[in-house]
């Protein structure tokens, strides 16, 4: 979840007071945001955005133009975006697309900015929208990469263009020489971390102005010189490119309504694609292409449990920033423009629900009676830990990713039907175990100190692969026990195992069984019910021997869920 | 300190009893009076030293005398002195050389035993240079000696128990040094010698008046209850402050206890429980509580894949049907769906599951209305592990279903965790984010002892969700952050400790 930094001066100025930490921490939940922490002495509050889908959130502007209306101060309204119906003039400001990019990086929106000078706040808060734009929502530039450019250096038309990577070249920014579009992947660290977006492409993404002058390398890095945006800086020009049109537009109205509230005035740019696109071939940005949205007030009450009228709801909802009007029992509401969260009218509910305070819900009781009811095996296990316990054992938990030198290696057994991860964060978490019997074996390597004798077990799950099953895994509930003293093997456990299966009330039968873990001659398996439900035997010397143990074991396992 | 004149342990008891006021004690005294061993005595002065019922009067050096090898081969054949004279006496004269022959004893010893018999004119040489006895019997030096080494088989002897003419005789036949060649030992011992202190006069006279022997029965014994014999004496009192011996009792993991209780408290509140397999399905794992696929929700929990098997065979129909309408345009729940070609290969990756929420959407296709349902199910999340994060824990999920359950109820559900799961009386609701519930409601309570924290996160299914899978009444959803509550229960502050092999840990562990 993206975090942002505020100057706690700006944040408070704009706001139109100053309030407490506590005073904040409550304002922000308004936002689904946290006080994260705070930098004192350089006055800046590190705040946490927790809405995925509000990714106009995600900057200064945005979080004070939801906390101002929360307050009751009137939200602006935005005149600068074209729509389906009407369309801005734009000049000569205009972007032409490549048709070769169709199957690569298809899309680019852009606009500029005009009427101020870039302040250092400003470029800032420009930086880190864009970061957390193009990381959160954009996914790490793959979806979604940004660039700002001085305006003023800059002729139309735009070109966005499809280009060859070796014959084309220029000076990145943070470099001091040319490099060509492979030495840039390969030589700069953006092109190191991002490379990857385009690599695979036989052209490259480019954008140069009418002279060629080269903007940027998307998404990728600007241009050392048309790229480099400095504070006194009084126009801008900003791109977005990427794969998903939509999300470019949203993504191009949020940070125009950031500048457009920091003051800067907005000039629109007309795009002129080669291919159809879901806005056709010419596309002018900023664009709103959001539907209305409705709820009937009857879903409101009945979701919320509170007999709101319209005009409660309708208050609650302009609180959030958003204007609605009532007409036959329903609500009907202007999605901002910076916003493309409206999925579902359960998504209006929450936010008449969050206008109108979460402390005016009174909470209430379910009213209706439900049995309350553990799973068989949960009812079978506590039976069998009962019975485990009175016979001296230690109730054990443990973590069930392990490695393969404690479930496979050590165990000398073969790695058949282990569940093992793709994307092991270490090797130490590679596998599920399988067996409950390494988790024993390693308490028993780790705690030769601990006063004997040692009597362990755990009830819990083990999975393996299992091809009888559409999933292809079983995941079973087990008990295992151990048993580390002098003097004691087969003969006790085979006692505790008569003891313990005559007190679960399972008639059984043993099965003589060579298996690498045991001792051979001193294993057996436990037969219920014509079906194996578990073994048990002396731990063979070289397997202790592998774990280090100096103290002889014996172990059983059992599948609870086959004596169930 | 104080002391209980019934914790006095026997020995104790005798000793104390024996001593009279004013008389001084030793260890050799004990032994000889009350048949004390060695070590026993010395037992029972350390103790009564340190309880301060005796003090050190003084200490003296004794003198002993101790048998050696030599000394126990003359004891038992004789001393070679006795011996020839013996020999000649009944076969009449003969050579040394032919003594010492038939005696078995080198020419060295046979010559210095006739060399002190001669002296004292009980033994002669005759002209045929034969040994001769002179005298009817041995000296009484001999004969003294020959009592000594007697006395000195039955133990140690004590100079002060012998009279002068035997000290005299015994001077000669001993030795500090060297002893090996000569029939005793000199020893010298430091003996200490004890007196009663006022204390342990009061003690005596305590013992008396209790009417306290020594001799009290320890143990019960079968036999007593068999013969009855229990009726004719006391039972020593034990010390009821000593220290008891550790013992390893078979338990219950507290962790586990902790996790049985909140099991025990939500089937208490109405709750059923529900579980399921650790490998999941992307569909399960996320398409069914409409995180898309490829959105940045799914940022939130970076999961484990499974390598092999990759892909489950099929996932449940109508569920993927439906599901996958509902991301691409919204099925029919009301939705506008999320606008992109649902990938159903993607959605049978299989996964290890990393939120118990899963279970809880599985739940809805088989849930009666109304229900309540929870789980407490092992997760995995692709994270570092440290003292915040362990590679697999417990989550705590529910549900509840019903026609009438709205956000109040919701509220509702969360009051009532908060003061029968936590304790705690003061709740705090603010909005919350999950990509699965509108609205979303995080709880904050106050803990009693951890102050105001996070509690659980909850809301109500978004429709793309529970309508997908078959339900049609609103389904409250929820999840409590049980694991900062069991630390806290359990007295431990690393999130790895709940799950450490370590038995001496495990066994000394306990909850608060």
């Amino acid at each position: 979840m993206p975090k942002i930094e505020v100057v706690a001066e700006n944040l408070y100025r704009t706001l139109g007071k100053r309030l407490t930490d506590s005073e904040l921490e409550s304002l922000l939940t308004a936002a689904k945001a946290e006080l994260d922490g705070k930098d004192e002495e350089a006055g800046i509050l590190k705040i946490e955005l927790n809405d995925t889908n509000r990714p106009d959130l995600w900057s200064t502007a945005g979080l004070v133009r939801q906390l101002s209306g929360y307050l009751g101060r009137d939200v602006r309204c935005y005149d600068f975006f074209s729509t389906s119906e009407e369309v801005f003039e734009t000049g000569e400001r205009v972007v032409t697309v490549d048709p070769d990019l169709l199957d690569t990086r298809p899309y680019i929106v852009a606009f500029a900015v005009s009427g101020k000078a870039v302040d250092e706040p400003t470029l800032m808060d420009l930086i880190q929208t864009q970061e957390k734009l193009c990381w959160n929502y954009g996914r790490k530039r793959s979806a979604i990469a940004m660039g700002v450019y001085r305006s003023d250096l800059i002729t139309y038309p735009v070109r966005y263009v499809a280009a060859d990577p070796l014959k084309t070249s220029f000076i990145p920014l943070q470099s001091d020489r040319e490099l060509n579009l492979v030495e840039v992947l390969d030589q700069t660290p953006k092109g190191q971390e991002f490379g990857h977006i385009v690599r695979d492409f036989t052209k490259y993404p480019f954008i140069t102005d009418d002279n060629g002058k080269v903007l940027s390398f998307p998404p990728i890095i600007n241009s050392a010189e048309v790229g480099a945006v400095q504070v006194g800086d009084n126009r801008l020009f900003i791109e977005l490119t990427g794969t998903e049109l939509k999300a470019l537009i949203h993504t191009a109205s949020i940070v125009a309504c950031d500048l457009a509230d920091d003051g800067f005035t907005i000039e629109p740019v007309k795009i002129i694609y080669p291919y159809d696109t879901e806005f056709g071939r010419e596309l002018v940005i900023p664009y709103y292409f959001q539907s209305p949205a409705a709820v009937s007030m009857k879903d409101v009450c009945k979701l919320l449990g509170a007999a709101l009228s319209p005009d409660e709801a309708l208050a609650a909802l302009r609180r959030m920033g958003v204007f609605g009007l009532h007409d036959s029992g329903s609500i009907y509401v202007t999605v901002p423009e910076y916003r493309n969260d409206f999925l579902h009218p359960v998504d209006i509910i929450e936010d008449i629900m969050i206008g109108h305070g979460m402390d005016r819900f009174e909470p209430e009781m379910p009213d209706f009676f439900t049995p309350g009811r553990l799973t068989a095996e949960e009812e079978f296990s506590r039976k069998a830990k009962e019975i485990m316990i009175g016979m001296g054992y230690q109730e054990m938990m443990y973590n069930y990713l392990g490695s393969a030198r404690d479930f496979i290696h050590r165990m000398m057994v073969s790695s058949e039907g282990f569940i093992q991860v793709e994307n092991p964060m270490s090797e130490n978490y590679e596998y599920v175990r399988k067996s409950i019997i390494p988790s024993l074996l390693q308490s028993e390597a780790v705690s030769s100190n601990a006063v004997y004798p040692h009597r362990i077990f755990e009830i819990g799950k083990a999975a393996y692969a299992d091809g009888s099953e559409p999933s292809g895994t079983s995941t079973k509930n087990y008990l295992a026990f151990l048993q580390a003293e002098r003097g004691s093997g087969f003969n006790q456990i085979a006692s505790q195992i008569s003891g313990l299966l005559y007190y679960l009330s399972r008639e059984y039968s043993l099965k003589d069984v060579q298996d690498s873990r045991f001792i051979p001659g001193r294993a057996a398996e436990v037969i219920c019910a014509g079906k194996t439900a578990g073994i048990f035997g002396e731990v063979h010397p070289q397997v202790l021997e592998n774990w280090g143990i100096q103290m002889p074991c014996s172990v059983c396992e059992i599948d609870l869920d086959l004596l169930l | 300190m104080d002391i209980d004149v019934r914790n006095l342990h026997p020995l104790e008891v005798k000793v104390l009893l024996h001593i009279g006021p004013g008389d001084e004690i030793t260890a050799q005294s004990v032994i000889e009076s009350l048949g004390f061993n060695i070590g026993q005595c010395n037992q029972a002065f350390s103790w009564l030293e340190a309880k301060g019922f005796l003090a050190e009067h003084s200490r003296k050096t004794r003198t002993y005398y101790e048998l050696t090898e030599l000394g126990s081969s003359y004891a038992e054949a004789g001393l070679p002195a006795e011996r020839i004279f013996t020999l000649v006496r009944n076969q009449g004269p003969m050579t040394l050389p032919e003594a010492a022959g038939q005696l078995g004893i080198s020419s060295k010893d046979a010559g210095s035993a006739y060399g002190q018999l001669a002296k004292m004119r009980v033994l002669g040489m005759d002209d045929e240079k034969r040994v001769t006895a002179l005298s009817e019997s041995l000296p009484d030096e001999v004969r003294t000696a020959r009592d000594l080494l007697n006395k000195g088989t039955e133990g140690l002897i004590e100079e002060a128990s012998l009279g002068e003419h035997e000290r005299w005789i015994m001077h000669a036949i001993s030795k500090k040094r060297g002893a090996a060649a000569a029939p005793f030992r000199t020893l010298e011992r430091d003996e200490v010698i004890y007196t009663l202190t006022d204390l342990g006069k009061k003690f005596v006279q305590e013992l008396v008046s209790r009417e306290i022997t020594g001799d009290e029965y320890g143990e019960l014994t079968q036999e007593m209850l068999a013969k009855g014999t229990w009726k004719h004496q006391q039972f020593r009192s034990y010390n009821v402050h000593i220290p008891p011996a550790r013992i390893i009792p078979g338990r219950r993991n507290p962790y586990n206890a902790y996790l049985t209780w909140v099991k025990d408290k939500l089937v208490s509140l109405g709750f059923e429980e529900f579980d399921g397999p650790l490998v999941e399905t992307e569909f399960w794992n996320g398409d069914a509580l409409f995180m898309p696929q490829f959105h940045s929700a799914r940022d939130i929990h970076d999961v484990y894949y499974v390598k092999n098997p990759s892909h489950a065979a099929y996932i449940d129909q109508p569920y993927l049907d439906q599901v996958a309408a509902a991301h691409e345009h919204g099925w029919t729940t009301g939705s506008r769906g999320w606008g992109y070609a649902f990938d159903r290969n993607f959605t049978r990756r299989q996964v290890l599951r990393s939120q118990g929420t899963v279970l809880s959407a599985k739940t809805l296709p088989i849930a009666k209305v109304p229900s309540k349902y929870f789980g407490i199910v092992r997760c995995f999340r692709y994270d570092q592990v440290d003292a915040t994060h362990g590679a697999d824990f417990y989550q705590t999920e529910g549900i509840v279903l019903g026609e009438k359950v709205n956000l109040r109820t919701l509220l509702g559900l969360l009051k009532m965790f908060a003061e029968e799961v936590a304790g705690a009386q003061e709740v705090k609701y603010v909005p919350g984010y999950f990509p699965f519930t509108e609205p979303s409601i995080e709880v904050h309570i106050k803990h009693p002892k951890l102050g105001w924290f996070e509690l659980g996160g909850s809301g109500i299914f978004r429709p793309e969700v529970s309508k997908s899978l078959g339900v049609d009444v609103p389904v409250l959803a929820w999840g409590l952050g049980i694991d900062r509550m069991a630390l806290m229960h359990l007295g431990l502050n690393d999130l790895r400790e709940l799950f450490t092999p370590d038995i001496e840990r495990v066994r000394l562990r306990r909850g608060k």
